[in-house]
């Protein structure tokens, strides 16, 4: 697990992490929180579906990519925890879009 | 809805600080746009609002950064954080994202400062989860005093003592050095030890670091090669070689470090004239003293210009501010030439210095140009080396070909992650210098964006060059 040094007067938000409420430290990275819960899957690599994890924490690996607030591929190290935030690991693949394609023209038919 | 600057500034770390200081204090109106929550770029992150009850372990090279930031505060300078530039066209138009908006300015010169990446280390197993960069851990460290016991730390380069040895004073155990220093670094780095000698101070840093990682009992494999991750879905582990024996230790968590490169995708996707900087086995923006590009009212500062470290980024951002006041009619020739020799003096001493630190502790091939088949190189579209392997030798010689037949570079972080080793496997294969093959060619946007984003502009022209501008 990864532990918090955060000296302890911090500020608390709650933000909501894959169906969890939990109470972050104000001004956290969206990473951060995740990682201090032990949410370290972000998103799956979009071929083989394999579960990701952050790799550089500053925003030039792209293996962060995460749902905030239902909207996908944010960057969780670039992001600033929010009162009130949804989040979710990132389950799109290339596998998932071409199904979600599919049921679509299925509907327009 | 848009401003006219003077200047403009890309990127608020020491460099673009720096200039903006400069700047402003020579009169001209300056914006600074940062992609980060707060200035400091990632040496200087959050120094004057430490998670840590006590900074001073990080390293006095790193609180001294304070100062800088608060000045950069009290400037008058129109400064914008979040602000994440994708566009940089002609006539100095600027876009940035900020609060999921675009927003745009318009500058006379632009000083861009878009920082360092850490270089790629391709092994087999990087792309798992518990593997991230020693450069990952200090950001950790630094913004969120988030840490990770029993981890080990693998590779090679100033950087990756440093945050063991802050890890060690802070408490957080680590599993095990695994350093790919290969031996013989004194024959090596002879020819620039006059440049080593130039900064004895940073040189006894560097030994009292590896002395207090030593005196901490933390086990130190050295000269260590041929590293691979091991595990299927995460990592487990690494195993390395060492003395001709194979090594393997047992760790969740493995950060990796060999050394830091410039963050090309801006200076790329303008078109910029980039060269193969042999030393530094990088690409690198071709620059005139004071940061000038190939393409006018455009310099470049920092490490993006070539690494040179923190305190070099400063002489080198007053340099671009000095020169673009002098382009903008504001200081004349002889006072650019008089306000810039020190600046440029110093410059060249940390030049010297880094010559003696690249030599020193250099990335090997086989970390940098993979030789498993099964070693991703692009990360996001999951290109391995045996299938750029095969891509190659269904014709495509270069970078572009590469990537139009294989999709390499084509995911989210724009070839960050792969552009470096695809250049140099190319380069292998062909048997060529690196510098005949090239790089990916990069575009706008610069960054990840929703269509309703993007929709807002129809008509994005790139920046001009020189010859389409007289032609």
């Amino acid at each position: 697990m990864f532990r918090s040094l955060r000296k302890p007067e911090t500020q608390s938000v709650s933000i909501n992490i894959n169906g969890q409420t939990v109470q972050v430290a104000e001004g956290s990275s969206l990473w951060a929180a995740m990682a201090l819960h032990g949410e370290t899957q972000t998103r799956l690599a979009s071929v083989s579906g394999q579960q990701r994890s952050a790799y550089c924490a500053m925003g030039v690996c792209f293996e962060c990519l995460v749902e905030i607030n239902g909207v996908p591929n944010q960057q969780a190290c670039m992001t600033t925890v929010e009162e009130g935030m949804h989040v979710s690991s990132q389950h799109l693949t290339e596998q998932s879009i071409a199904a979600l394609h599919q049921k679509e023209s299925a509907d327009h038919e | 809805m848009s401003d006219i600057f003077d200047i403009a500034i890309i990127g608020a770390g020491p460099g673009g600080m720096s200039a903006a200081l400069e700047a402003a204090q020579q009169g001209a109106s300056v914006a600074v746009l940062d992609r980060k929550a707060t200035p400091g770029g990632q040496i200087y992150r959050d120094v004057t609002q430490s998670p840590l009850l006590d900074p001073s372990v990080l390293g006095r090279e790193y609180t001294e950064g304070a100062e800088l930031v608060r000045a950069f505060l009290e400037a008058d300078i129109d400064r914008h954080q979040n602000a994440d530039v994708w566009h940089i066209g002609e006539n100095g138009e600027v876009l940035y994202s900020q609060d999921n908006q675009t927003r745009r300015l318009v500058a006379r010169e632009l000083i861009i400062s878009p920082g360092a990446m850490e270089r790629p280390f391709p092994i087999e197993g990087w792309h798992l989860p518990g593997v991230m960069t020693a450069g990952s851990a200090q950001v950790m460290l630094k913004s969120d005093g988030m840490v990770k016991d029993g981890a080990i730390f693998a590779g090679t380069g100033p950087l990756l003592y440093l945050i063991v040895a802050q890890y060690l004073r802070l408490g957080v155990t680590v599993n095990a050095v695994v350093d790919t220093t290969p031996a013989g670094g004194v024959g090596r780095a002879m020819q620039h030890l006059g440049g080593a000698l130039r900064k004895p101070a940073y040189l006894i840093k560097g030994l009292k670091l590896l002395n207090e990682i030593r005196r901490a009992g933390v086990p130190v494999f050295r000269h260590a090669s041929n590293l691979s991750i091991l595990g299927e879905s995460k990592a487990v582990g690494l195993q390395f070689q060492q003395d001709g024996r194979t090594h393997s230790i047992n760790a969740g968590h493995i950060f990796l470090h060999q050394g830091v490169i410039p963050n090309l995708n801006m200076t790329r996707a303008l078109g910029m004239e980039h060269h193969w900087a042999e030393q530094q086995l990088c690409w690198t923006p071709v620059l005139d003293d004071w940061g000038q590009s190939s393409i006018p009212h455009i310099a470049v500062v920092g490490d993006a210009a070539g690494i040179q470290g923190a305190e070099a980024a400063r002489h080198a951002g007053r340099l671009a501010a000095l020169k673009a006041m002098n382009k903008l009619g504001k200081l004349n020739d002889a006072d650019l030439q008089q306000e810039s020799s020190a600046n440029l003096k110093a410059i060249k001493s940390f030049k010297a210095f880094r010559s003696f630190l690249d030599a020193y502790y250099p990335p090997t091939p086989e970390h940098r140009i993979p030789v498993a088949t099964n070693t991703l190189v692009c990360r996001c579209e999951e290109q391995t080396m045996g299938q750029l392997r095969a891509g190659f030798e269904q014709g495509a010689k270069d970078p572009n070909a590469l990537k139009a037949l294989t999709r390499c570079g084509m995911g989210p972080c724009q070839g960050r992650q792969c552009g470096h080793t695809v250049s140099e496997l190319l380069a292998d294969w062909q048997n060529k210098p690196v510098s005949d093959i090239g790089y990916y060619r990069l575009r706008s946007p610069q960054r990840l964006l929703s269509v309703e984003e993007l929709s807002q502009f129809q008509n994005i022209k790139p920046v001009q060059k020189p010859a389409e501008v007289s032609a």
